[in-house]
């Protein structure tokens, strides 16, 4: 018993995590998870997007300025993309919005991520979100 | 006086919300009916407005629908977040009514009483916008990359001359234009003081943008005191800039929230320093090479620098007299047609309203720029983003090559040697 409560204490935060998965590979490998019953913590607040290359830098950062405390953007594999090549576009975008803004805004680069999850990665899906997840717990809060 | 001791006896968080509004205070006035009295409807402000020339919009109408009482309908209607910010009213105004501030105050009211979301008219999705808003709260630490700084230039954290970069670092992002303002400016400012010159690492932004675009004026309030803390810990006593916004929120609106920012901080743009440093003989022009000799320049004046500041502060008169200087070395400058506080707008003020009329505005700056010369001189970064943004578009406007003062005035300044007392080296 004892034990168990220290856990619940060392992890008392809990991180809002805002997920930005697209509709044709990423929101349905969200659903795969789901419908296999894989875990994954419930931080994570999914919007699904027609295709990654929906997801504004803009929308990255007003979710920081807004109390998330990670964000991340998911979509197919690189090639696999439903409109051809809008993930391409999100990856070259995301490189710049990670060197150019994030870095220099002093915010832990760890809290932005992209990751590509294709439909048939149910499993994939809840490993992505429990890591990440993970990893923003041992950041703690963004706003301090 | 009263006031401080009360919040003396309060507790902690109390505390900072009764300091917060204090200082909200300082820079606005709820009462705009206050502000307009003294309009007589000469109608003058709407005959210059310059969204005039562009869509529909009559301030004189504005202020007199204010003054009869409906108020509250202009402001639910929401037109005033189309107002350029541009004061070229101000500067045709008998009764000296500033329209533009008016409408600062106003925003604030839209947005926080009327709940209208102004992000809709930001341009860029406000991503730069946004960036001011992060860099305004306590918990961040920007952590701005410095490898831009020239080779033979030496910066420091501490000293008593800062160069206040601004936003420049995140407009890369999107814009290589601007690149070139930071560098040329930090190699001008080594070159004369030959001297470590404080660049801060941490700086943020002085928020400009949220000042007079989105009405944001508490998160404004959290970057200017962050920066205040910033410069006293640096040590420094003069402030460079060579941001137009920068500059004119450094030197009017800071003095505003604190009564000792001008005493204790000089703030200079980057062409009173070269100026400065003209009249005290420290530095000397370059006559133009061979293939510089037909190039014709021109110089756009940003309103933040000419309709935005005091009467009292002739900065462009002191720019005038530079291009004088260049002009008897062989250089050939040109007024566009609307110079000075007569200068038309580059379009998008504080990112505000980025659209076709703006478009509109901007191409008619282009083509007077284009009758007056091959390239284009100003002083901030935000016109030579939405200008060069424009000529993308436009062929016809394509060939003008747009420049920040500094960049243009890197190669052309010769610093004497001080050896020789001043003297000038042939
Ligand atoms: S120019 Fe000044 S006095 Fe004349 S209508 Fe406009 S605000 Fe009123
Ligand atoms: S500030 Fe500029 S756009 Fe706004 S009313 Fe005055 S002249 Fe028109
Ligand atoms: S003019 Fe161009 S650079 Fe300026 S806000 Fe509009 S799109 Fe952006
Ligand atoms: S549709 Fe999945 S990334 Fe474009």
């Amino acid at each position: 018993m004892t034990k168990a409560v220290s856990k619940v204490e060392k992890e008392d935060f809990e991180p809002y995590i805002l997920v930005f998965c697209c509709n044709w590979c990423s929101y349905a490998g969200a659903d795969l998870a789901g419908v296999s019953r894989f875990q994954y913590p419930p931080n994570v607040r999914i919007i699904r997007v027609m295709c990654s290359g929906r997801v504004d830098p803009a929308f990255v950062l007003k979710a920081l300025k807004n109390r998330a405390d990670g964000v991340l953007i998911s979509g197919c594999h690189i090639g696999d993309c439903h409109y051809i090549s809008g993930n391409e576009y999100t990856r070259d975008r995301f490189e710049r919005l990670y060197n150019i803004i994030i870095k220099q805004l002093g915010v832990n680069e760890k809290r932005v991520k992209l990751e590509w999850v294709s439909a048939s990665e149910g499993k994939r899906f809840a490993e992505v979100i429990t890591e990440f997840t993970n990893e923003i717990k041992e950041l703690g809060p963004l706003r301090k | 006086m009263k006031r401080i001791t009360e919040i003396n006896e309060k507790g902690n968080s109390e505390q900072s919300i009764e300091d917060s509004e204090l200082y909200l205070n300082k820079i606005y006035e709820p009462n705009l009916r206050k502000l307009l009295s003294k309009c007589y409807q000469c109608v003058r402000c709407s005959g210059v407005c310059q969204l005039s020339k562009v869509q529909s919009f009559i301030p004189s109408v504005i202020i007199q629908r204010i003054l009869e009482g409906s108020e509250d309908k202009v402001i639910s209607s929401g037109v005033l977040w189309d107002c350029l910010t541009c004061n070229s009213c101000l500067q045709n105004c008998p009764e000296d009514i500033n329209f533009a501030d008016i409408v600062r105050n106003a925003k604030y009211k839209m947005k926080n009483y009327y709940k209208q979301n102004p992000e809709e008219f930001v341009a860029h999705k406000g991503i730069y916008t946004t960036i001011s808003e992060i860099l305004s709260e306590p918990y961040i630490q920007p952590n701005k990359n410095l490898d831009w700084v020239p080779k033979e230039c030496k910066i420091s954290d501490k000293g008593d001359i800062l160069y206040f970069v601004g936003c420049i670092p995140y407009f890369k992002f999107e814009f290589q234009e601007v690149d070139p303002i930071p560098i040329s400016s930090l190699k001008i400012l080594c070159q004369i003081e030959n001297r470590p010159i404080v660049v801060l690492k941490d700086e943020v932004c002085c928020g400009h943008d949220l000042y007079w675009g989105l009405g944001n004026f508490e998160a404004f309030i959290k970057l200017a005191k962050k920066n205040y803390e910033l410069f006293e810990k640096s040590g420094v006593s003069t402030i460079i800039t060579s941001c137009a916004e920068g500059y004119r929120t450094f030197k009017v609106e800071y003095p505003k929230l604190f009564e000792d920012f001008d005493k204790k901080f000089e703030v200079k743009h980057i062409i009173e320093y070269i100026y400065e440093k003209l009249k005290q003989g420290k530095i000397e022009l370059k006559a133009p090479d061979e293939g510089d000799i037909n190039i014709q320049f021109t110089y756009h004046d940003p309103c933040r620098l000419s309709r935005f500041l005091p009467k009292s502060n002739n900065l462009l008169e002191k720019l005038r007299e530079i291009f004088n200087l260049l002009e008897g070395l062989g250089y050939s400058f040109k007024e566009m047609t609307h110079n000075k506080e007569n200068a038309l707008c580059c379009g998008v003020s504080s990112w505000m309203n980025c659209n076709t009329r703006s478009k509109a505005l901007r191409y008619s700056r282009l083509l007077e720029a284009k009758e007056a010369g091959t390239t284009l001189v100003t002083s901030c970064p935000k016109c030579i983003m939405h200008l060069s943004c424009l000529q993308k578009d436009y062929d016809d406007v394509f060939s003008i090559e747009i420049k920040d003062f500094s960049e243009f005035m890197v190669n052309l300044i010769y610093v004497i040697d001080s050896k020789n007392n001043g003297e000038v080296k042939s």
